[in-house]
């Protein structure tokens, strides 16, 4: 079976983290793009289309939550998994109830982290197909049922 | 006054031993000394709670002797006897810290009197102690918690920073395994020798993070006290605390706290020092004039506790900063910015929550809601 590749957004203010990262995920076949502040996710996600994008909550600037935030608004489709320090639980819970698939601790597992992408990837083809399925009905009420 | 422990000092020894009689009717312990030299040296043996001493006395004079006696055991009280003709004496007694004076010829209920008043004064004077040093070992505590409690930040601070370049060895070291496991890289020279120094790489990965997360996990952990803890007289020990200061700034402090059922589950002393922290913080932004009520109430299977000031209030780019650590609107050196970090971790680790509401010029609002009995596994994790 041919993998299709996720198409994945690392968002991280430390380079060297995200470079590596990224290199051994297109290892293992997935498309990564790179992003080093949450204003560059937010640009990054109007130019491609991004299935996961995942996400270190502490950035200076404008940090992981907000970004969150932001993305959930503009892009809710896209899934999103946060990286999270030690302790703080807390962030994680708030960040999935903003709608954020799942965290993970720092330094993650790459094993945790491939499960959860996918995982993620697979939410977001469902939710897709549901939406898919849903404009398709409309689409034959509104015509009357004519097909 | 019934026990009260008196040294009879006089010469005239019918005089000494009608009055000693007369005073021992009344339920008094009474010592007699025929000078000053005898009373100091039966002092040296027998604890006293006033001395009845004249001052017209052969040998050591009273005066001499009540320099003495104050110089040696500050805490007795002197009532000095003078003649009629040597009340300079007793003023001059005053001076050198006596509690009053009396001229002979003495009426035994004015004596009485006055042993009653020097009683009430060294009863105050030890309350007085009592509570200084009670306070001296609370700000021992809370000096001691709150450095507690810098060094764990400090320590969760420098653990975050470190997990930063340990996911980057990480994913290196798994980076060049992966390669190494390409189809193409089968055949490449000492692979073995590559393969076995990034497993190293992994382990000491490994190692590191177990260490930095212990780090972070130790620090939320502090031995407990869990113990009935009956908040009306938490409220009433912390009020009584900062009152002298409240008094000082002309603040008044309203104890709204009825008696109904105020027992909780719960750490005493983590509580009272939040309840100190949030009343003096209070205080201090109270102006003369203001007030300060604490207010109570069950509410479902807990506790709420309210403490409303009627203060300058906090802005509202500031509201959402006071309970992050370091953060303070007092002068350098004047504030730790921990107090309500310290409170608000202190509280959440009680499984409880704490909120406040401030309006500028109006006066702030704290809110503390507890469980009623707190059970350290179902803590709300912070």
């Amino acid at each position: 079976m041919i993998k299709i590749p996720t198409k994945i957004l690392l968002v991280d203010d430390e380079k060297d983290f995200v470079e590596m990262l990224s290199l051994r995920l297109q290892e293992v076949g997935e498309k990564v793009f790179e992003a080093f502040s949450g204003r560059e996710c937010l640009e990054t996600l109007q130019k491609t289309g991004i299935d996961v994008v995942v996400l270190d909550i502490r950035m200076p600037g404008m940090d992981g939550m907000e970004t969150l935030k932001e993305m959930k608004r503009k892009f809710p489709l896209v899934e999103v998994i946060m990286l999270t320090g030690h302790g703080s639980a807390e962030t994680a819970v708030e960040g999935m109830k903003l709608g954020a698939f799942d965290y993970l601790m720092k330094p993650a597992d790459f094993q945790d982290l491939v499960t959860k992408v996918t995982g993620a990837r697979q939410r977001k083809d469902e939710q897709e197909e549901r939406i898919r399925k849903a404009e398709a009905k409309l689409l034959l009420r509104k015509s009357g049922g004519a097909f | 006054m019934e026990s009260t422990r008196i040294l009879l000092v006089d010469d005239e020894s019918d005089f000494r031993t009608t009055i000693a009689k007369r005073l021992m009717k009344r339920g008094m312990e009474v010592e007699q000394a025929g000078s000053g030299e005898e009373s100091l040296a039966i002092l040296k043996d027998k604890p006293v709670d006033v001395v009845i001493l004249d001052v017209k006395m052969p040998g050591m004079g009273g005066l001499k002797t009540l320099h003495q006696i104050k110089e040696n055991y500050p805490k007795i009280e002197v009532i000095m006897l003078t003649g009629h003709a040597t009340t300079q004496d007793g003023v001059d007694g005053i001076k050198t810290g006596a509690f009053d004076y009396l001229t002979k010829p003495i009426e035994l209920e004015q004596l009485l009197g006055k042993v009653r008043q020097a009683h009430e004064k060294i009863l105050r004077e030890d309350e007085k102690a009592k509570e200084a040093e009670f306070r001296t070992k609370m700000e021992q505590q809370m000096i001691a918690t709150e450095r507690l409690a810098s060094l764990g930040t400090l320590a969760a601070g420098v653990a975050h920073e470190i997990n930063n370049p340990l996911a980057i060895i990480k994913e290196s070291a798994g980076w060049m395994k992966s390669i190494l496991q390409k189809e193409e890289m089968a055949k490449i020279p000492r692979k073995e020798d590559f393969e076995k120094a990034l497993g190293k790489i992994e382990n000491g990965v490994e190692r590191a993070r177990r260490i930095t997360h212990e780090l972070l996990g130790s620090v939320k952990q502090n031995e407990s006290v869990l113990s009935r803890v009956d908040l009306e007289e938490l409220i009433d020990e912390a009020i009584i605390l900062i009152k002298n200061e409240a008094v000082g700034r002309n603040v008044q402090v309203n104890n709204r706290v009825a008696s109904t059922d105020s027992v909780i589950w719960s750490e005493p002393y983590k509580l009272r020092q939040v309840l100190l922290n949030l009343l003096t913080n209070a205080v201090h932004a109270t102006g003369s004039g203001g007030s300060i009520t604490v207010d109570f109430e069950r509410s479902g299977d807990g506790v709420e506790l309210t403490i409303q000031d009627t203060g300058e209030g906090i802005p509202k780019e500031n509201l959402a900063r006071i309970f992050e650590p370091f953060f303070s609107t007092k002068p350098t050196g004047k504030g730790t910015g921990l107090g309500l970090f310290v409170s608000r971790s202190i509280i959440e680790k009680l499984g409880g929550e704490i909120s406040v509401e401030s309006k500028l010029g109006q006066g702030t609002r704290f809110c503390i809601r507890l469980p009623a009995c707190y059970e350290p596994g179902k803590a709300r994790k912070s």
